[in-house]
């Protein structure tokens, strides 16, 4: 196998536009793995062969003409399939939209083709994106590469972009979050993931989940990619209306290496104290790392994200049961039993609860943003627990025995409903070889410093280079 | 809070023109317990004069 499946993002965007690697080589490179690995790992709903290499022999005729090249030129990447791709099918993950081909792009898929990028395929996901492992009974569950015995789950509903990523089938990805959909994935199969503010990249031309809840951003296997999409990605789109005209800065230029003097707020009550001992040692090392970075560390406790469960439920439920009415009253056996029995919970929402979740949202937010206002970043356990087996519905967190799905969202969607930006990276591994994440949540429109934070970590470690037993 | 039952589900999900299985109500009982329960402990919270969130951050 070709050493170029584990460069980064950045290392082969380097490469190629000083012609040291072709993008034919590099596209080729990628497709040899997906063949090898994706009949088990199941990544992949759709490869694009033959338009990703066309693209690619289109990529490396400009680079040795001399013509300008974009800052992800000849760079693959794979789209999880919600993402509306012109001519080419977008599933959703289901069987409902197993045939859909829509007629154009998602903004954030023409912005990152515009930079340069190209198109490996399209993901594999959760049902409709509404579901915290990444099981899918139409297209098969993604293997976790980090297990290469058992089938454990990678985390959703953005599994196919976790697994790929990991497994080297990909060198970043496009994932969406609506309850952690980004960060979840990222924390199970070892890799970064940044959920972007709230308004800060479009979702125009995305299958929504929940439309006030869902956020689009990338999965890598460093923060300093996640960078490099984020720039080709964020920024004003008229298609959508809550995106946000704040200019999206440099996010490349703000990853300094440097962290000293940043105010790192350590979630404890609700987070840290309700995390695996092993998982949480971890994350307490990583916090010690950035101290010795230069950082300074203190504890914070939140009251109010202990009520974002109901008010999670209050929301998503009405807004994913709005979107699938229709669907759900003809054809309710398409569905995945999971996600029919979901989305029917929508219906059994009341308006007026639908609004209690917002009222309570409102608070939780303030609260959020108060922390962070003598703050720089609020860190914590992406998830409570590695990733279980598929199948398995309890956990052992600590001395208690939990149910998975609950727990796998815990931590994350507080910050769907507050909009803060957050992400994961990679912060160690279990004595059973399983990845654990660091979540790091900023100030809203502040990626900038999310990012620094978890570029001047990855640069202090090695938990990003690590690579996974089921994809040697 | 009157409890609910599979056919109050089954009535209430009729009325919106839906006609789901014995089998999907009796998993989606527990399911719409658990929220019901949920959203009875955000009635403690005081939620004063605040108004639904808005997350269209116009900047």
């Amino acid at each position: 196998m070709s050493d170029l499946v584990w460069k980064s993002m950045t290392e082969l965007a380097r490469l190629i536009a000083s012609k040291a690697a072709s993008p034919v080589e590099v596209v080729q490179a990628h497709l040899d793995r997906i063949a090898a690995l994706d009949g088990k790992l199941k990544c992949y709903i759709t490869v694009l062969g033959d338009s990703a290499l066309e693209a690619a022999k289109a990529a490396e005729a400009a680079v040795m003409s001399g013509n300008g090249v974009g800052p992800l030129h000849g760079v693959p990447v794979g789209l999880k399939d919600l993402y509306c791709t012109k001519g080419v099918k977008t599933t959703g993950g289901s069987k409902i939209l197993a045939d859909w081909v829509p007629s154009e792009d998602a903004t954030v898929v023409s912005r990152l083709t515009a930079a340069g990028a190209i198109v490996l395929g399209k993901l594999n996901m959760h049902e409709f994106a509404y579901g915290p492992e990444g099981l899918n009974p139409h297209y098969g569950t993604p293997w976790n590469p980090w297990d290469a015995a058992t089938h454990r789950i990678c985390g959703g509903s953005s599994s196919g972009s976790g697994a790929a990523v990991a497994a080297g089938l990909c060198p970043g990805a496009l994932g969406s979050d609506t309850g952690g959909s980004i960060r979840i994935p990222a924390s199970l199969c070892g890799i970064t993931g940044i959920k972007p503010t709230y308004g800060r990249v479009s979702r125009a031309g995305v299958l929504p989940l929940a439309w006030s809840l869902d956020h689009v951003g990338p999965m890598c296997r460093t923060a300093m990619d996640c960078a490099l999409m984020l720039g080709a990605m964020a920024g004003y789109d008229p298609r959508d209306p809550t995106t946000s005209v704040l200019p999206a800065p440099d996010y490349l230029a703000a990853l300094t290496g440097q962290v000293k003097g940043l105010r790192i707020g350590v979630l404890r009550a609700f987070y840290l104290e309700s995390t695996d001992p092993a998982a949480r040692a971890l994350v307490e090392a990583a916090v010690k790392t950035l101290e010795g970075l230069g950082a300074s560390a203190q504890d914070v406790n939140l009251e109010l994200p202990k009520h974002a469960a109901g008010a999670s439920y209050a929301v998503i439920s009405p807004e994913a049961y709005a979107y699938h009415e229709g669907w759900i009253k003809t054809r309710p056996l398409d569905y995945g039993a999971d996600v029919r029995q979901r989305l029917l919970v929508g219906a059994f929402v009341s308006g007026a609860d639908y609004l209690k979740g917002q009222r309570v949202r409102a608070l939780i937010r303030d609260e959020v943003d108060r922390a962070l206002g003598k703050l720089d970043v609020l860190v914590c356990a992406t998830t409570p627990m590695p990733a279980p087996a598929v199948g398995q519905n309890e956990v052992a967190i600590g001395a208690e025995t939990q149910p998975v799905r609950p727990n796998l969202i815990r931590f994350t969607r507080p910050f769907n409903l507050t909009g803060h930006p957050a992400a994961s990276v990679p912060c160690g591994f279990t004595s059973a070889g399983l990845p654990v994440g660091l979540q790091i949540i900023g100030r809203p429109f502040d990626e900038a410093t999310v990012l620094r934070a978890a570029d001047a970590y990855q640069r202090a470690t090695d938990w990003h280079t690590r690579r996974p037993p089921a994809a040697a | 809070m009157e409890n609910l039952t599979i056919d109050t589900l089954w009535t209430l999900a009729r009325a919106q023109g839906l006609e789901p299985s014995d089998e999907d109500l009796a998993a989606v009982l527990p399911l719409v317990q658990a929220g019901r329960a949920m959203m009875e402990s955000l009635a403690a919270i005081p939620l004063g004069e605040i108004e639904p969130t808005s997350q269209y951050r116009i900047l």
